[in-house]
């Protein structure tokens, strides 16, 4: 799973999948802003069939953070 | 509906070379947040081969970038304005706070609402001429009034429902500018497939990505007419498409195609093949048959919709489909790439791909079957911008003009033919030895003979050698031998006027010019004599009916009044030139003459 996230981040962010890694964030992708943020939640919705909560989604910021979201979600089902 | 996910979007568009790729230029004012819209306006351009360059406008600054200061958001090269004022930010009181409001709250409201959509079109019209995409109103998925709303024109959908009719008056009057019925995108996904209520409160953006695909989607139903890339022909495959099963091997009575199911499915895609016809969809099919077994069904299946009537052309043989589309494209006179085909296989459809790409395919597998009706419906290759009259009758005239166009292709391979026989001519006046077979003609021949005057020998003899008329005759040869003198033309002279006494032709000669050639003769020799007036007679009896119109489809007059005594009589200028036939003879030899090319 760990590595789909860094890819579908890598694409959204529109960067090659080797610069993406357990401690990227919006603050060291430069191309990582609020708008790839938007798309990557629908993205990451779709690739993995779930539903982050309104405030999960304000989270979602960081690598680190979607792994935490997912596996919340991913171990709810 | 089944689309590309995001991400995979998304990969197709970081891998993609745009360079050289022409710009298609949308701009798009908005109320709302719509940059996740970017990737779907961008991937459906792609699929057109454009590279789309977006421009967005300032959130809730329509009403500025239209009718403010310029910006470089309008200009001459924008292709395509997308407008998106929702109403929750054009009138929070008509969205959000519409129980509050009184009557005549009400009409104010949608009169402010209808003058500040008109100074928007202007303002977006005094600065470019591109194509405006309006999108309509939402309506209220739980209406202001409760089920009340329903029942009065003041309930909040009666009002939505004015207020989309409003935009709809004004995009009509606007030349180049569209409603995009944001209601029809709702209903295909229902509310809860259509809004992110997590995005509008953190973003300003209403839409999931289902319904931003939707949209996207909706939207490139109008660039592509726009840019004349809609599809003009619909190329049906048969067996498991039209109907169920296989008519060769389930035979009339066991393909699936009726009023229950499973036949039904069959029946209502048919139904929607019909439609496209009469929005002016040219009809074809191609499959892989026997052509008698398809027509059986054509001709005496009971439940058949589609009827041979709607069908403009057709392949129905063994040969691969990517060279039957390609015939079909040639004989309809339209591209490949104007073409849909649509079949059950997943060979034939991953063929058609591979070997005639600019082919539209859609693939319709059986299993599915229930819905391919809508699949048809729903794919808006063929969207028009309008609906003409004309558009409604191009199906049948399509149809019209492939006939006279099969017609020209036999004519063209029965001209490679008569050239494939080598014939060779000979045109002489009457001499000894041909008098006997000229008076045996005269006296034998029935059908292609003008007056069917009968004369013996000694009468040709005479007709030969008075100064006062003529008598020429043809001799055909080919590659496969002589065929001997086969036709006989007798004239008679009386002071400027020739007289076509007799004009026959053997029947084994006929359809292969010798008419024409023999006819062209006759006249250049009254010429030669000094007539200027040629009058041609038909005299009918029960067998020279086919004769009957031979003169007037040769630019003869028929007169009102015959001079002669003949059932109809035919008058020709001598005064200039007669024109040379168009005929197939290797070589002609003529003791009248004959004129080089």
């Amino acid at each position: 799973m760990e590595q789909r996230v860094f890819e579908i981040v890598a694409q959204m962010a529109s960067v090659d999948p080797t610069d993406i890694n357990r401690d990227s964030s919006m603050d060291n992708v430069e191309t990582w802003d609020s708008l790839v943020a938007i798309n990557l939640v629908l993205a990451l919705e779709e690739e993995f069939g779930v539903r982050f909560t309104d405030e999960q989604i304000n989270q979602l910021s960081s690598v680190r953070a979607i792994m935490e979201a997912l596996q919340e979600l991913v171990g709810q089902a | 509906m089944k689309f590309p996910s995001l991400a995979d979007i998304q990969a197709a568009l970081n891998q993609a070379d745009l360079s050289g790729l022409p710009p298609l230029n949308i701009s798009v004012l908005r109320n709302i947040t719509m940059e996740p819209l970017e990737p779907y306006l961008r991937y459906l351009a792609l699929e057109l081969g454009l590279a789309a360059e977006i421009k967005l406008g300032g959130f809730d600054t329509v009403y500025q970038d239209a009718v403010g200061n310029p910006t470089d958001l309008l200009g001459p090269d924008t292709d395509c304005v997308l407008v998106f004022l929702r109403l929750e930010g054009l009138s929070p009181d008509l969205a959000r706070n519409f129980a509050c409001l009184d009557a005549d709250g009400l009409a104010a409201e949608e009169a402010r609402i209808a003058e500040h959509i008109k100074a928007v079109v202007e303002g977006i019209r005094s600065q470019s001429g591109a194509m405006i995409l309006w999108h309509g109103f939402e309506p209220p998925v739980n209406p202001a009034l409760g089920i009340y709303d329903g029942q009065t024109e003041l309930g909040q959908s009666a009002v939505i429902a004015r207020l989309n009719d409003t935009l709809r008056r004004i995009m009509a009057d606007t030349p180049n500018a569209y409603l995009v019925d944001m209601a029809t995108c709702l209903l295909r996904l229902g509310a809860e497939g259509f809004y992110d209520q997590r995005l509008w409160h953190i973003g300003r953006i209403p839409y999931t990505r289902q319904a931003l695909q939707v949209i996207a989607r909706e939207e490139f139903k109008f660039i592509r007419p726009l840019l004349g890339r809609n599809k003009k022909c619909l190329v049906l495959d048969c067996d498991n498409t039209l109907w169920g099963g296989i008519i060769g091997e389930d035979g009339i009575s066991g393909i699936a195609l009726g009023q229950s199911h499973p036949g039904s499915a069959f029946r209502e895609l048919q139904q929607e093949v019909v439609n496209l016809f009469h929005r002016g969809v040219i009809i074809a099919l191609c499959s892989k048959n026997n052509p008698e077994d398809v027509w059986e069904v054509f001709d005496h299946h009971p439940d058949m919709v589609l009827r041979r009537e709607h069908v403009a052309a057709f392949r129905i043989n063994w040969q691969d489909k990517a060279a039957n589309l390609r015939e079909l494209a040639q004989e309809l006179n339209i591209g490949l790439d104007s073409m849909v085909l649509v079949d059950d296989s997943e060979f034939e459809v991953g063929a058609v791909r591979r070997l005639a790409p600019q082919v539209e395919v859609i693939h319709l597998p059986v299993p599915d079957a229930v819905n391919h009706r809508d699949t048809l419906a729903g794919c808006g290759l063929f969207d028009t911008l309008t609906l003409s009259q004309e558009d409604r009758r191009r199906g049948r005239m399509y149809k019209a003009q492939v006939q006279r166009s099969s017609l020209k292709t036999r004519f063209q391979d029965m001209a490679d033919y008569l050239d494939s026989l080598a014939m060779t001519a000979e045109v002489r006046l009457a001499d000894p030895v041909a008098i006997p077979r000229l008076a045996q003609q005269t006296q034998k021949t029935n059908q292609f003979n003008l007056t069917t005057r009968r004369y013996s020998e000694a009468d040709i003899q005479e007709l030969a050698q008075a100064p006062d008329s003529d008598v020429i005759y043809l001799r055909l040869g080919d590659r496969f031998g002589d065929s001997g003198i086969v036709g006989t033309c007798i004239l008679r002279y009386d002071q400027d006027r020739a007289v076509i006494d007799t004009l026959l032709m053997s029947c084994r000669a006929l359809g292969r010019g010798c008419e024409d050639l023999l006819l062209h003769q006759a006249l250049t020799l009254a010429r030669q004599k000094g007539c200027s007036l040629a009058v041609g007679q038909y005299y009918a009896t029960a067998k020279n009916a086919q004769v009957a119109d031979f003169f007037a489809r040769r630019e003869f007059v028929e007169q009102p009044d015959t001079t002669t005594g003949a059932d109809r009589e035919f008058h020709l200028d001598l005064g200039r030139e007669i024109p040379r036939p168009v005929v197939h003879f290797k070589s002609i030899a003529s003791e009248i003459g004959w004129p080089k090319p």
